[in-house]
């Protein structure tokens, strides 16, 4: 087990490459953990033969837009404990809407939500990583599948408490009061989303897609999404954003197309 | 007076009726529907009279639990909650009700969410008690700073972290950390068997996670044994015997002849607002108080939690409540006062606001006229303090004042009720009152009162009351005869 994913990392790593050449750019996720996870979690599927594989060669890709004026980021006082304010030299914002400069918007969870019932997934045998990280949670949206290890660390010096308020799945809210505490969980059902807040600091919050499939991506610094190697067929693509809640389009791509989706969400 | 979970167990474990649902909803429907809803969703008629909140039971998510966060509790822990109560809130105890009842009321409960079949109770290993001999508390001190205790509870446990004020529950309520001195609060047992479950399970639905991945069961001992430390008595007598100095009295909160005088405690009690609702945690509750009289003024040191120091806009505040002279009507309780045509009360008011040194006093029909000025009042010798989630208030008032018109005119020989308010302006929406406290003035019989702290070393003119109940209260031989 130990070696066999590295290998598979290689070629699915091509894979998405050689997809994203073609549609846009891929796993544009933008915290460096999660990024890293995605090609594994693609290249675990197909060593069981009992589950559909992911192996197929359609693609969604598209890009998620942003109309209007933006609100004001809130500016996050870190005065309560001094070493969160002691890691940043810069003003912190909420990351709750992030407009790009190409006017699109990030942190933006784009996953398949109808078109692969009866399929079932395994989960990636390797694990999606949450960072307590300068007293903000990196990745602050990601996705997991169903069973896959969520490892949760803490990077800070100081204590936090990772307070998952999962429905469909088990909750917890654990505490890390120390520098490099390492916990692991997993979710048993699909959930869109599950809350993490760490109630120490109340500005923390990350946003976890519990999918029961590997094709979900996020927005980052473009505004795009690319959900590769799926089977040929016809879809439900939802868009989920934390302020400006859901969005769906159905598209239709067979083997060997790339379909493309375009999401807009409007200032409120 | 807790009985240990598993002495519990042991002892109904022959009582346990087999469940019937039917005679649980009833049960269920009778005691507990009017705070958690008739169908449990914490949605009962005087549920928002409460806070915390009841418990909306279909979420499946409990606090007191000797099971793994995100599981739900076992049915011994639901039996142990129904037995004990929750100390500090709403949830009265149900010890009254026979065990069978309340087990088929845990049945039901059960019943109420699907989370008691898809997390089902995983039980947490608490260790071993190493009994207090072995408690170690610079150990366990230890460990309450490595574990970050003090970013809610803060340092010296009050409560009053630098995250305290800004804690929400998981459906977005405020709520406060626990002022680790009020062992008498604590809502699942004081005990420090008590305190590792709450530290290793969490309290789920609140800020309070699971340590247990965190710390050892050896260290969580420690710091139960040091957290039971921190834990202060109170005293709720309801009665505070003042004692009698000769010449002028105390100004400073830190002159040790307060010390002369037994303290007494209240705990404080939170009046619901406009709309008969609480939807703010209670930050003020207990209230200490120290009397001393020299035949002409009465000095009143006071003493309540307060997790922040507000001398802003809304600031601390407390009033001291006395009944006017010639009171027409009685007033039964702060809570309920003021309401229309309930009488005016004697109040002297003191704000954080205010400048140093100033209460003001006069009889008024409600407070917010002393507060905004419509009434001036009557300015009276005060000092305050303010240190580490505990503010110690000094008012002295003449016994019987001239300057006040209808103030309330005190006897020093009399017992008179007394009332204690209390605004925290760190949590405006919220004012917290006392019962009445009996005040004793009368010097007190010296011998045979046990439960006062000590006989006064400055009894100086007692009088004739004092000297006659000697007499009666007092077998010394000697005394007899002088006093004859």
């Amino acid at each position: 087990m130990a070696s066999a994913p590295r290998a598979q990392f290689v070629t699915l790593a091509a894979l998405v490459v050689a997809i994203g050449c073609g549609g846009g750019k891929p796993q544009e996720a933008s915290a460096k953990s999660n990024t890293a996870a995605r090609p594994l979690q693609l290249a675990q599927a197909p060593e069981d033969p009992a589950t559909a594989q992911p192996s197929g060669s359609a693609a969604i890709t598209g890009r998620v837009a942003f109309s209007g004026a933006p609100p004001a980021a809130e500016r996050v006082k870190m005065d309560a404990d001094p070493q969160c304010a002691l890691q940043h030299t810069d003003a912190v914002h909420k990351p709750e809407v992030v407009v790009n400069a190409n006017g699109t918007l990030k942190h933006v969870f784009v996953y398949v939500q109808q078109g692969l019932e009866g399929k079932s997934f395994a989960a990636p045998a390797s694990a999606a990583t949450l960072n307590q990280h300068g007293c903000m949670y990196e990745p602050h949206v990601f996705g997991v599948q169903v069973g896959q290890e969520l490892s949760i660390v803490n990077s800070d010096a100081t204590l936090h408490n990772v307070n998952c308020k999962a429905t469909k799945s088990k909750p917890f809210n654990l505490a890390q009061p120390t520098k490099g505490m390492k916990t692991s969980k997993q979710f048993a059902a699909p959930e869109i989303m599950v809350k993490c807040v760490c109630n120490v600091h109340p500005w923390m919050a990350a946003y976890i897609g519990v999918v029961a499939h590997p094709y979900f991506a996020v927005t980052g610094d473009e505004g795009t999404f690319s959900l590769a190697g799926l089977p040929a067929g016809t879809y439900t693509v939802a868009a989920w954003h934390e302020k400006y809640g859901e969005q769906t389009q159905t598209v239709t791509v067979g083997d060997g197309e790339t379909g493309s989706v375009a999401f807009e969400f409007k200032a409120q | 007076m807790l009985v240990a979970p598993s002495a519990v167990a042991e002892t109904i474990a022959g009582h346990r009726p087999s469940p019937d649902l039917a005679v649980g909803r009833a049960a269920y429907q009778q005691h507990c529907a009017r705070c958690h809803g008739v169908e449990g969703r914490g949605d009962g008629y005087d549920a928002k009279r409460l806070y915390p909140r009841p418990r909306d039971l279909t979420e499946g998510i409990f606090k007191f639990r000797s099971t793994a966060t995100g599981t739900t509790p076992t049915d011994e822990d639901l039996f142990n909650t129904l037995t004990n109560g929750l100390p500090g809130t709403g949830m009265p105890d149900w010890s009254h009700l026979d065990e069978g009842a309340r087990w088929q009321l845990v049945a039901y409960l059960t019943s109420l969410s699907a989370a008691f079949t898809d997390a089902p109770p995983e039980s947490v290993n608490l260790g071993t008690d190493p009994g207090p001999k072995r408690a170690d508390h610079a150990q366990g001190h230890a460990v309450y700073e490595k574990l970050g205790c003090a970013a809610c509870h803060g340092l010296g446990g009050r409560g009053n972290g630098p995250s305290a004020a800004t804690l929400v529950d998981n459906w977005g309520r405020p709520t406060r950390p626990k002022d680790l001195t009020e062992g008498w609060s604590y809502r699942g047992g004081n005990r420090p068997r008590d305190i590792v479950a709450r530290m290793l399970t969490g309290i789920d639905g609140t800020p309070m996670p699971s340590y247990a991945e965190a710390v050892s069961t050896d260290d969580a001992w420690q710091l139960a044994y040091y957290v039971r430390s921190l834990q202060r008595d109170i005293a709720s007598t309801m009665i505070a015997h003042a004692r009698r100095l000769e010449g002028p009295l105390p100004e400073d909160p830190d002159d040790p002849r307060w010390q002369e005088a037994p303290r007494a405690d209240a705990r404080l009690r939170a009046v619901v607002d406009t709309q008969g609702q609480i939807n703010a945690p209670q930050t003020v509750t207990r209230l200490s108080v120290w009397v001393l009289h020299n035949g002409e003024a009465m000095g009143l040191r006071l003493m309540w939690n307060d997790t922040s120091d507000d001398r802003g806009t809304p600031a601390d505040a407390l009033a001291v409540a006395l009944l006017p002279q010639g009171l027409g009507g009685d007033v039964v309780s702060l809570q309920t006062w003021p309401l229309r045509d309930t009488p005016s009360l004697d109040l002297c008011l003191w704000s954080a606001a205010q400048t140093a040194g100033e209460a003001r006093e006069a009889v008024a029909k409600d407070f917010s006229t002393l507060f905004d000025g419509t009434i001036a009042g009557t300015v009276r010798e005060s000092r305050a303090a303010y240190l580490d989630g505990e503010w110690t208030v000094v008012i002295t008032r003449p016994l019987a004042p001239t300057d006040v018109p209808g103030a309330a005119q005190l006897d020093a020989q009399a017992i008179v009720p007394v009332g204690f308010v209390v605004w925290d302006g760190g949590n405006p929406s919220q004012r917290a009152v006392s019962m009445w406290i009996d005040v004793v003035l009368r010097p007190p019989k010296t011998r045979g009162q046990g439960h006062e702290a000590a006989p006064s070393k400055t009894q100086g003119g007692g009088g004739a009351i004092w000297a006659i109940a000697s007499v009666v209260l007092v077998a010394g031989l000697g005394l007899v005869i002088k006093t004859r």
